[in-house]
């Protein structure tokens, strides 16, 4: 939902509104691409299963809430180490299996693995709507004429620290060198001793765990349904390949790209044909410059 | 060869029997049935040679799908026209899409080339909802019963016969790939593409002209699909739901086999149609069902692609040849 819309005929600096709209939606967009990035880059593997995780975080987030009255933000804390554990799990029944595979049968693994979930959430909690209102999202703050509610500050600011914990992870530990030498060169890492399943292992889990932690921070901004991880996870494949598959910088400004697309795009021409203005910047950005804007050049047609 | 062999005799004896069937039985609901299986079968096959025999691996056919099931509704509901004019168009339309789409997959490998048809499929199904004036939005157009064969309504034998052509077109199509020159550069193409290129291969007029012809293939059962089922909605037709299932046929029954697609479909859409029709006896849980349904399609996808992604025709092949050597 568009926050300007919401707000009505106040004092809004439309331009303003328009930037800060961008950044937080761009926010928690990063965070739900940053974990299909980080699958892609080191296992080589497009998730295409990764939407029914943030569906699976909505859920558990409205479900937590509604019964149990726990607020989504203070649900984290459990959300995370659950949904690291889903990706372990499902890493080993599913994953381990096919990450040697052929592309076809990974692209159909996760699919089947899609369709599957989506599914059971559809027998379990039926196609209906879920929506909750926690506090955090009847406040509105206002700043320099502004003004968004606190609900979207705090996801923004979440997803914001989430994202950048694993990029320093990546970056500036031990574990994440490893899983960036994986990355780089297979075979290479395992002759220097890397046990590259454990890495894949890891990966998966922290991909699963950063899109389920998307997926509770967004549960009070967006309807829960079985579908409701397509539209997420379209945008994200969107970002990812602007980004460059694999590459998390790239996530980010693609994050940021994709928002601005959006939210203009909303302000110009209206909500319902936004989808179509992101799908074309997709397709753009597969015909012209298939590697991402950063991208090396030719990625694509390794078929990595 | 004598795996192949086995084959032929198969494909002969399922749409032999699929011929006789309305002279043995009048039941609708086996007519149906058996009208579905030659549908979606047909479908399949034509995912089947983009997917199957070139190696262009698809999942926004739906888009083919739901161009020609729009042009005929839209033609006969609209326009008060024949659908048969509407498939024609949606043909040709598809024929345009499908060159596109083809030139992306000149492009563009493996999980990129699949992403990129998604979001294909995903743009004409954002335009076939918004764009009220044309399509009638999200509300979906209902198609017309007007009994006659131009105008595309048909008893349920009448519409047996049609599909089946249609089915052995499709399967015929397949087994000229898998016999002439084209198909076999289209399997070198498929298998190593450098090396095919360096054999002299016209590598991407061979990939974009498979996609092409599949989409002009799917696009016309799509049409036939709307005129038999008689409603067309957006987020049915440009679904990605429905670019999984021509694939998850393919993929059960063996993909790059002609026969395989239709092996498929007798699987999975007697699977869909039992589960169906239990699902009127306990009204009320309705959308459980349906939900039932699709999570064993995710569940065997994932199975069959893990453990026997050569296919049920793959596993049969295996046996005969296990066979023949124990004779042997």
């Amino acid at each position: 939902m568009d926050p300007a819309a919401r707000l009505g005929p106040a004092q809004i600096d439309v331009l303003a509104q328009l930037a800060v709209s961008t950044v937080l939606l761009g926010g928690i967009y990063a965070l739900i691409a940053v974990g299909l990035t980080l699958i892609f880059g080191i296992m080589r593997v497009v998730n295409f299963a990764h939407g029914e995780f943030l569906m699976l975080g909505m859920y558990l987030a409205f479900f937590a809430f509604t019964l149990r009255g726990i607020d989504p933000y203070l649900l984290l804390v459990v959300a995370i180490p659950i949904f690291f554990a889903v990706g372990l799990l499902v890493y080993a029944l599913i994953m381990k299996g096919v990450i040697h595979a052929s592309h076809n049968v990974q692209i159909f693994t996760t699919v089947g693995l899609s369709t599957a979930l989506q599914n059971v959430a559809l027998v379990l909690w039926s196609g209906d709507f879920h929506v909750f209102r926690p506090w955090e999202s009847s406040v509105v703050l206002r700043m320099a004429g502004t003004a968004f509610n606190l609900s979207q500050v705090i996801a923004f600011a979440v997803a914001v620290a989430l994202t950048v914990a694993l990029i320093a992870l990546m970056k500036w530990t031990h574990t994440g060198r490893v899983m960036r030498a994986t990355a780089q060169d297979r075979d290479a890492a395992t002759l220097m001793g890397i046990d590259t399943d454990r890495v894949y292992r890891l990966t998966f889990a922290i991909g699963i765990a950063c899109v389920g932690a998307a997926g509770v921070l967004v549960s009070p901004l967006y309807a829960a349904y079985p579908q409701a991880g397509l539209q997420f996870v379209t945008l994200a494949y969107v970002i990812v390949v602007l980004g460059g598959l694999g590459d998390m910088a790239g996530a980010m400004l693609g994050s940021l790209i994709v928002a601005a697309v959006e939210v203009a795009g909303s302000y110009i021409i209206g909500a319902a044909w936004k989808e179509v203005f992101y799908f074309l910047l997709f397709i753009g950005v597969l015909v012209f410059r298939p590697a991402g804007i950063f991208g090396q050049r030719g990625a694509e047609t390794l078929g990595v | 060869m004598t795996g192949l062999g086995a084959e032929r005799w198969a494909a002969i004896a399922l749409f032999a029997a699929a011929a006789v069937t309305p002279l043995v039985v009048r039941d609708t609901y086996i007519l149906d049935s058996v009208i579905l299986i030659l549908l979606w079968g047909a479908l399949s096959a034509a995912w089947n040679i983009a997917g199957g025999y070139a190696g262009q691996v698809s999942l926004g056919h739906a888009a083919f799908f739901g161009i020609g099931a729009y042009a005929a509704a839209l033609m006969s509901a609209r326009y008060g026209r024949s659908p048969w004019l509407g498939l024609a168009a949606g043909v040709l339309l598809s024929l345009g899409a499908g060159a596109m789409i083809g030139y992306l997959s000149n492009r563009l490998r493996g999980p990129y080339f699949a992403l990129s048809t998604i979001a294909f499929a995903e743009v004409l199904k954002i335009v076939a909802s918004r764009w009220r004036g044309f399509t009638a939005g999200s509300e979906g157009v209902p198609v017309p019963f007007r009994p006659g064969f131009w105008t595309l309504g048909l008893s349920h034998v009448a519409w047996l016969y049609l599909v089946l052509v249609v089915a052995l077109l499709a399967y015929g199509l397949q087994v000229y790939l898998e016999r002439s020159r084209v198909g076999y550069q289209l399997a070198g193409v498929r298998e190593d593409e450098d090396a095919a290129e360096a054999l002299g291969i016209a590598t991407r007029r061979r990939k974009v002209q498979a996609v092409v012809v599949s989409a002009a293939l799917t696009s016309a059962c799509g049409s036939m699909w709307a005129q038999y089922v008689g409603f067309v909605d957006p987020s049915h037709v440009f679904s990605i739901d429905l670019s999984v299932r021509f694939a998850l046929n393919a993929i059960i029954g063996g993909m790059g086999t002609a026969l395989g697609p239709f092996v498929g479909s007798v699987f999975i859409t007697s699977l869909e149609t039992y589960l169906r029709s239990i699902s009127s006896w306990f009204s009320g849980v309705g959308t459980g069902f349906t939900g039932i349904y699709l999570i064993i399609y995710g569940v065997v996808l994932i199975l069959i692609v893990r453990f026997a992604p050569e296919g049920m025709i793959g596993i049969a092949a295996r046996l005969f040849a296990r066979r023949a050597r124990a004779h042997a």
